[in-house]
């Protein structure tokens, strides 16, 4: 397929696939495997829900398993909280957790492909996705599900444990379900979204320490994995250095950032068997590989802490999420060839193709996206009055909240401070369409990069700028954080950067 | 020579900035002429928002503030010169291309010409102006008359000055086939030629029209900067109008000049003011190399060169070899050998005969045959046989030579030497044969071979050297050694392209031995020995199906299919038609180890493009630095930690605007001249120029701005 | 390229059902093959990792219950997930004072019994923790004061 076509397909596919877990989101008061009668998502609910799975961003404005008066049958629902089905965890949110990783590494592959010499096209969608699904995605969230069920998790589709005398002789609910099944893909496809409100810092979904580490080896393991694909696929071993140096190095630095201000400690928002480190820990990686899961609450972490998650998310490379973290580095690695490439006295190429005019412009478009699809709905629920609807501030802490939100949408990242507080019209429909602009626009403007450079001419003197020396990777790492921090700078500092000067150190 | 040329250029060198200049500079400030730099044409409007805002304060409710219409005046000033500074770039490098362009064109006066018409058979001599000539016409060009148009020799031969046009000193001798350009005067004798041009394509006028044109269009890598600084534009645009709405809804009290002082520092205004003026600085360094370029993409090309063909003659070697030594064969003396050089050189003006006689005459090898040169019967130089010589007629005397070899031309019997007449000729018995030529030439037509006759060759070409065997009444008699004469500089040249990481080829029609020596002499390892022309074609075409970028020069029409292949094709002018019509440049002053220096000059532009866009982004983390401090200080007093160089409250923004001007002239003369760079490898360069310029370009601005900040201060 | 509309109508079939299969394989198979499995191998962690005590359930070891008599370690409350089972070791030895007056057992014989639950110390990145459920069990077992009988 060309890349029109390719990523045509991706996304009829794609839409294909929301349109199912839609109606399912909307109709799960009347579908089977619904023991605690939750009704049906509002439509913008549905909507806003079926675009966060599918565009693999994760975005909650729900909590999983309800807020309810009356457990174990959720006859009352505390208005505005509604919980999911065990239909719909299943077959709309885990479907779709699987079909947008695969659908990530998919892309990711098809633009490689326009990379690699005497490539004629970049594959074909069906056959792509068909292999990345059942010959990766499938069988390592098979033993990842069930060492997650061995270290406590759940997988059960009973419904509800009744307890009816706890030690001081009162009732307990014990909120079970199919989780152990979402919990695999959720990590290793970087989608983020819990089964639980509190995501992984709710015991049943991160039960220990162990569970805790091993959801962080999912979650960094595919992105880390594609940053070799690209330099096995084209061909070039060495060119998996600036890919992954570079994401290391900026991760390395979130992390430095990110422990600078204290070492944590266990305080509010922080779950005892995590404690500080491994709370902080997983807040940058899943913010660095664009998950988006939780395992503490944000209103529980430092001020810089945010910051670096914001880095992560503005980035989106650091090794970024599944397959569209490589294709924003190539689209980094590409626009520093070329702005600082030039001072080396030749026309700037890279694995041995010339940079063009219009591969300028699809970078540039590319970048544009971001600042556009967060820096105006971020106005707009301020302008609107739709921030102060749900009673977020005007301060640095609700600023922040608001300006996460748009960015964890922009990015597909799905973690957020809002949460199913969020769950109105305004915030459903605009955090809808930005995830879905900051999905496919990038997408399909990298895919036409990949496409162009099928059939170009490909110099084999090797003279240009060497791409996969130390040196250019520390380039590359300069220069993103130059044009990130240009970008967005008087933001972060509204935010974050000003929460850390006004001394709060988890005031949020 | 180019030091002459630039000695000449420098005459006609504009003072830096003439009132011309200016008044220029000040009508570019005319908003509808800045549409075509958008960046400059943002700061202008913004310009006008703070103008208005100084008049009528009260027209911007919540953004601007009456107690600080002093302080609009002031922003509005420094965004006013910071456009002009910009226009000012524009027309320093556009009156810089064209003095430099007029000053040739000066060459190309209106002059009054000679125009032949044939009428019945007839000839008659029309008297035209120039600007009416029409390729294909004939004229008639007479001693002192001004070449009026480029046209091809077609009778005569005459000495022709090209000085004016390429710098070289020495007359030119025209032939029919020779092509005279436009702007050269006849110093002798008369030619019949034809106008090979329109007077409109001529190539000084390609020249100027490439200067003048104010929609010269843009090479690829200068379209592509254009989309980084329009993208980076709209992302900051982007930026300061959400900053703009956030200030608004968050109540935080942000000044529209404040905002608008960091929207026109985060600009890319100084590569976005520079950017016209690297390009056309690049065409005038090149007419000043005395360098014509058919589009600017070539000399960009230039800069990826990846190989490179170097004629050995011409661009190695000076052009012509020199005795050096005369090697006797048994039974022969080495005077016998210089005598007979000496004597079989004297009709031979080349400058290797000449250096023979030299030779002979310095060993005080004179022959007492001198008297009868004069009535001597000369083999005029065939390329059939490859030899030349004499035939003297018996008599003796002594007669020192005369200096110099002109006025020669007597009417003595030429002919060339007919190789079948060789051993059967009668030599009369007072009468002396003298044949010298390329040692297998000589071979064939002596007598007897010396024992040692292979022997000695060989090792004069192991050496480097050419050898010329000498017959005397075809008898071997012995050989002389021409040695090649290396160009001042080639060996340094060579170094510096190796550095670079070009790979050059050297391409000659000496033996194999020789041409290795030659090459191992000035460091080439790849060389194309006894090449025939169209072996630079297939060259041209085997490393360029090896993706590899090929520069070479060339001057003959066979050339021209090499040239047109090539990606950097340099033609010399004193070359062909169909060279110069292939080739995307000619060297007016024919010197093709210029090659090199174009090579250079388009690493240099790209290099001065790529430093000045990474300066102008890497610049705006200080600018950050210095004005967000101040944007929300009444609201957000906490961001004044941000204030890291400790920069006055009232003056940071002044500081912040004043620096992002000034850099604009302070990087002009870098513009005008380029990045100077020492040769070494592409990854070094990039290296060194992104510590500078990168990592200088974060670092700079930081004390710029704090210096500015004290000046204010103290004022 | 010019075909692109009539090749995307081609499209509409293949992309509906691939988007069928993937619905099928991975929102049902996949659960079903796992919860099937986890039934079967690891079956008290899949429905909760349910605490038995004397033949009866009391909860789960993984979800906090409420304690709010003085005679036990009480759970947090600030916690991210509101049904943190732990508590730092720390904490439980500040609950040492109050549980020794209230039950009149000795602090040493408690500070024992924490330490004997103390998990989580790893290496320097870890905070010693409990957990509260299995710390009151044992206080129950341990003592076998019959101040607790009413819990049994």
């Amino acid at each position: 397929m060309g890349w029109k076509e390719y990523f045509l397909t991706a996304l009829i596919v794609n839409i294909f696939q929301m349109a199912i877990a839609f109606v399912i989101f909307s109709f799960q008061g009347v579908l089977p495997l619904n023991p605690q009668g939750f009704p049906g998502l509002s439509w913008d609910l549905a909507f806003m829900q079926a675009i966060s799975f599918g565009t693999n961003t994760n975005l909650q404005h729900y909590n999983g398993e309800g807020i309810c008066k009356q457990l174990p049958n959720c006859t009352s629902l505390t208005p505005g909280f509604p919980g999911l089905s065990y239909l719909s965890q299943m077959m709309a949110v885990q479907f779709l957790q699987f079909t947008s990783a695969t659908t990530g590494i998919c892309v990711a592959v098809a633009m490689i492909r326009g990379f690699i010499t005497h490539s004629k096209d970049l594959g074909n969608f069906y056959v792509d996705f068909t292999r990345s699904l059942t010959r990766i995605l499938l069988p390592l969230c098979f033993l990842a599900s069930m060492v997650f069920v061995g270290l406590g998790v759940p997988q059960t589709l009973t419904g509800y444990q009744s307890i009816t005398h706890t030690v001081e002789g009162a009732t307990q609910t014990i909120l079970v379900g199919p989780v152990a099944s979402l919990v695999g893909i959720m990590q290793l496809g970087t989608n983020g979204g819990g089964y639980f409100g509190a995501n992984s810092a709710y015991p049943f979904q991160n039960p220990s320490p162990a569970s805790d580490i091993f959801q962080i080896f999912l979650m960094l393991l595919i992105p880390t994995s594609l940053c070799f694909v690209f330099g096995q696929l084209i061909g070039k071993k060495r060119e998996t250095r600036p890919i992954l140096w570079s994401a290391y190095a900026l991760f390395a630095l979130d992390l430095l950032i990110a422990f600078t201000p204290n070492f944590p400690v266990v305080g509010p928002g922080i779950e005892v068997r995590f404690g500080g480190f491994f709370s902080v820990f997983w807040t940058v990686v899943t913010t660095a590989v664009t998950t988006g899961s939780l395992n503490a609450s944000l209103s529980g972490l430092n001020p810089l802490v945010i910051l670096t998650a914001f880095n992560g998310m503005l980035i989106q490379a650091t090794p970024g999420g599944k397959g569209v973290g490589v294709m924003y580095m190539v689209m980094f690695i590409v626009l520093t060839v070329f702005i600082v490439g030039l001072m080396s006295g030749r026309t700037p190429e890279y694995l041995g193709l010339k940079i063009t005019v219009r591969d300028v412009k699809l970078v540039m478009i590319a970048f544009l996206v971001h600042p556009v699809i967060v820096l105006i709905p971020t106005v707009l629920a301020y302008s609107t009055g739709a921030a102060s609807a749900i009673g977020v501030g005007t301060n640095s802490v609700g600023f922040t909240k608001i300006f996460y939100e748009f960015t964890s949408a922009a990015a597909n990242n799905g973690s957020d401070f809002l949460g199913a507080t969020a769950n109105t019209p305004f915030f459903n429909i605009s955090t809808a369409i930005v995830m879905f602009l900051g999905r496919f626009t990038p997408i399909g403007l990298l895919l036409a990069l990949g496409g162009s450079m099928i059939n170009r001419k490909r110099l084999t003197t090797e003279a240009g700028v060497r791409t996969d020396s130390p040196l250019f990777a520390l380039i590359l790492v300069g220069s993103i954080l130059v044009l990130v921090l240009l970008t967005f700078f008087p933001f972060l500092a509204l935010g974050p950067i000003l929460g850390f000067f006004q001394g709060r150190v988890n005031g949020f | 020579m180019s030091t002459r040329i630039s000695k000449m250029m420098s005459v006609r060198r504009p003072t830096l900035v003439s009132r011309k200049v200016l008044i220029d500079s000040l009508v570019r400030l005319n908003p509808l002429r800045l549409v075509a730099n958008p960046v400059m044409l943002l700061v202008e409007i913004t310009f006008f928002i703070v103008v208005a805002m100084a008049i009528y304060p009260e027209g911007f409710p919540r953004l601007a503030n009456v107690s600080l219409q002093f302080f609009y005046v002031e922003v509005a000033l420094i965004l006013l010169i910071t456009v002009w500074f910009s226009t000012l770039s524009d027309a320093l490098a556009e009156s810089q291309a064209k003095n430099t362009a007029n000053s040739l064109r000066r060459l190309e006066m209106e002059v009054s010409s000679k125009k032949i018409l044939i009428e019945a058979g007839s000839r008659r001599i029309v008297p035209t102006p120039s600007r009416e000539l029409r390729k294909g016409d004939l004229i008639l060009l007479e001693k002192n008359d001004t070449i009026p148009i480029d046209a091809q020799v077609l009778e005569g031969i005459a000495m022709v000055d090209e000085s004016l046009l390429t710098g070289e000193s020495t007359a030119v001798r025209k032939a029919p086939g020779d092509d005279v350009i436009g702007g050269s005067q006849v110093l002798s004798d008369t030619l019949t030629a034809k106008v090979t041009v329109n007077p409109d394509e001529t190539f000084i006028n390609q020249m100027i029209r490439m200067v003048e044109s104010s929609k010269r269009p843009k090479t690829p890598n200068e379209q592509a900067v254009t989309i980084v600084l329009i993208g980076l534009t709209a992302i900051f645009t982007i930026l300061i109008g959400a900053l703009l709405g956030m200030s608004l809804v968050l109540s935080l009290a942000a000044d529209l000049s404040v905002l608008i002082a960091l929207y026109v520092c985060l600009l890319p205004t100084t590569i976005g003011a520079l950017l016209p003026s690297i390009g056309l600085s690049g065409i005038s360094r090149l007419y000043k190399e005395k360098i014509v370029a058919k589009s600017g993409r070539a000399v960009e090309t230039a800069g990826d060169t990846d190989v490179i063909l170097l004629d050995k003659t011409g661009t190695i070697t000076v052009g012509n070899r020199q005795a050096v030594e005369f090697l006797p064969f048994p039974g022969f003396t080495e005077k016998d050998v210089g005598e007979a050089a000496f004597l079989s050189s004297w009709h031979d003006d080349t400058p290797e005969g000449r250096s023979m006689i030299r030779l002979a005459y310095e060993n005080g090898f004179v022959p007492k045959e001198m008297n009868s040169l004069d009535a001597s019967e000369v083999y005029e130089f065939s390329a059939s046989t490859r030899t030349s010589g004499v035939k003297l007629a018996g008599g003796t005397g002594f007669m020192l030579p005369k200096s110099g070899g002109t006025g020669r031309e007597r009417g003595r019997l030429r002919r060339k030497f007919e190789p079948h007449v060789e051993g059967g000729v009668p030599i009369g018995s007072d009468e002396t044969e003298i044949i010298k030529g390329a040692p297998d030439a000589i071979k064939r037509i002596v007598k007897s071979v010396p024992a040692n006759y292979d022997t000695i060759v060989q090792k004069i070409s192991a050496a480097g050297d050419t050898a010329m065997a000498l017959s005397r009444n075809r008898e071997a008699i012995g050989i002389v050694r021409l040695r090649d004469v290396l160009k001042p500089d080639i060996k340094e040249k060579i170094m510096a392209v190796k550095v670079m990481g070009i790979r050059p080829v050297m391409i000659t029609g000496d033996q194999p031995l020789t041409a290795k020596s030659i090459a191992a002499e000035v460091g080439i390892d790849e060389f194309q020995p006894e090449a025939k022309p169209e072996d630079k074609y297939d060259i041209v075409k085997r490393e360029q199906a090896e993706t590899r970028i090929v520069a070479m020069i060339g001057d003959g029409t066979n050339d021209a299919p090499a040239l047109a292949m090539a990606d950097v094709g340099l033609a010399m002018n004193s070359g062909t038609q169909a060279a110069k019509e292939a080739a995307n440049m000619v060297d007016l002053e024919s010197n093709p180890a210029k090659i090199i220096e174009v090579v250079m000059l388009g690493k240099q532009l790209l290099m001065t493009r790529g430093a000045v866009t990474t300066f102008s982004i890497a610049n705006d983390v200080a600018k950050y630095f210095a004005i967000m401090p101040v944007l929300f200080a009444s609201t957000v007093p906490e961001l004044k930690a941000l204030n890291v160089l400790g920069l006055g409250l009232n003056t940071a923004v002044l500081s912040a605007l004043i620096f992002n001007a000034i850099i604009i002239p302070l990087l002009i003369p870098l513009a005008m001249r380029g990045v100077t760079f020492k040769p070494s490898g592409t990854m070094t360069l990039f290296l060194k120029n992104t510590m500078i310029y990168g990592i200088g370009g974060v670092i700079i601005p930081f004390v710029g701005i704090k210096l500015i900040d004290v000046a204010i201060s103290l004022l | 390229m010019l075909n692109i509309k009539g090749e995307l109508r081609q499209n509409y079939g293949p992309a509906i059902r691939l988007a069928v299969i993937s619905l099928v394989l991975c929102g049902l198979v996949f659960p079903l093959v796992i919860t099937g499995f986890a039934q079967l191998i690891f079956p008290s962690q899949a429905n909760g990792s349910l605490v038995q005590f004397h033949g009866k359930t009391v909860g789960s070891s993984l979800i906090a219950q409420n304690f709010s008599l003085p005679i036990f370690f009480h759970p947090r409350n600030d916690s991210a997930s509101g049904v943190d089972p732990d508590i730092t070791v720390q904490d439980a030895y500040s609950q040492i004072p109050r549980i020794a007056s209230a039950a009149g057992i000795s602090a040493d014989r408690l500070q024992q019994i924490v330490i004997q639950n103390e998990e989580g110390a790893f290496w320097i990145f870890g905070t010693p923790y409990a957990n509260v459920l299995r710390l009151n069990l044992a206080l129950i077992d341990q003592t076998g004061n019959a101040a607790y009988k009413d819990f049994q």
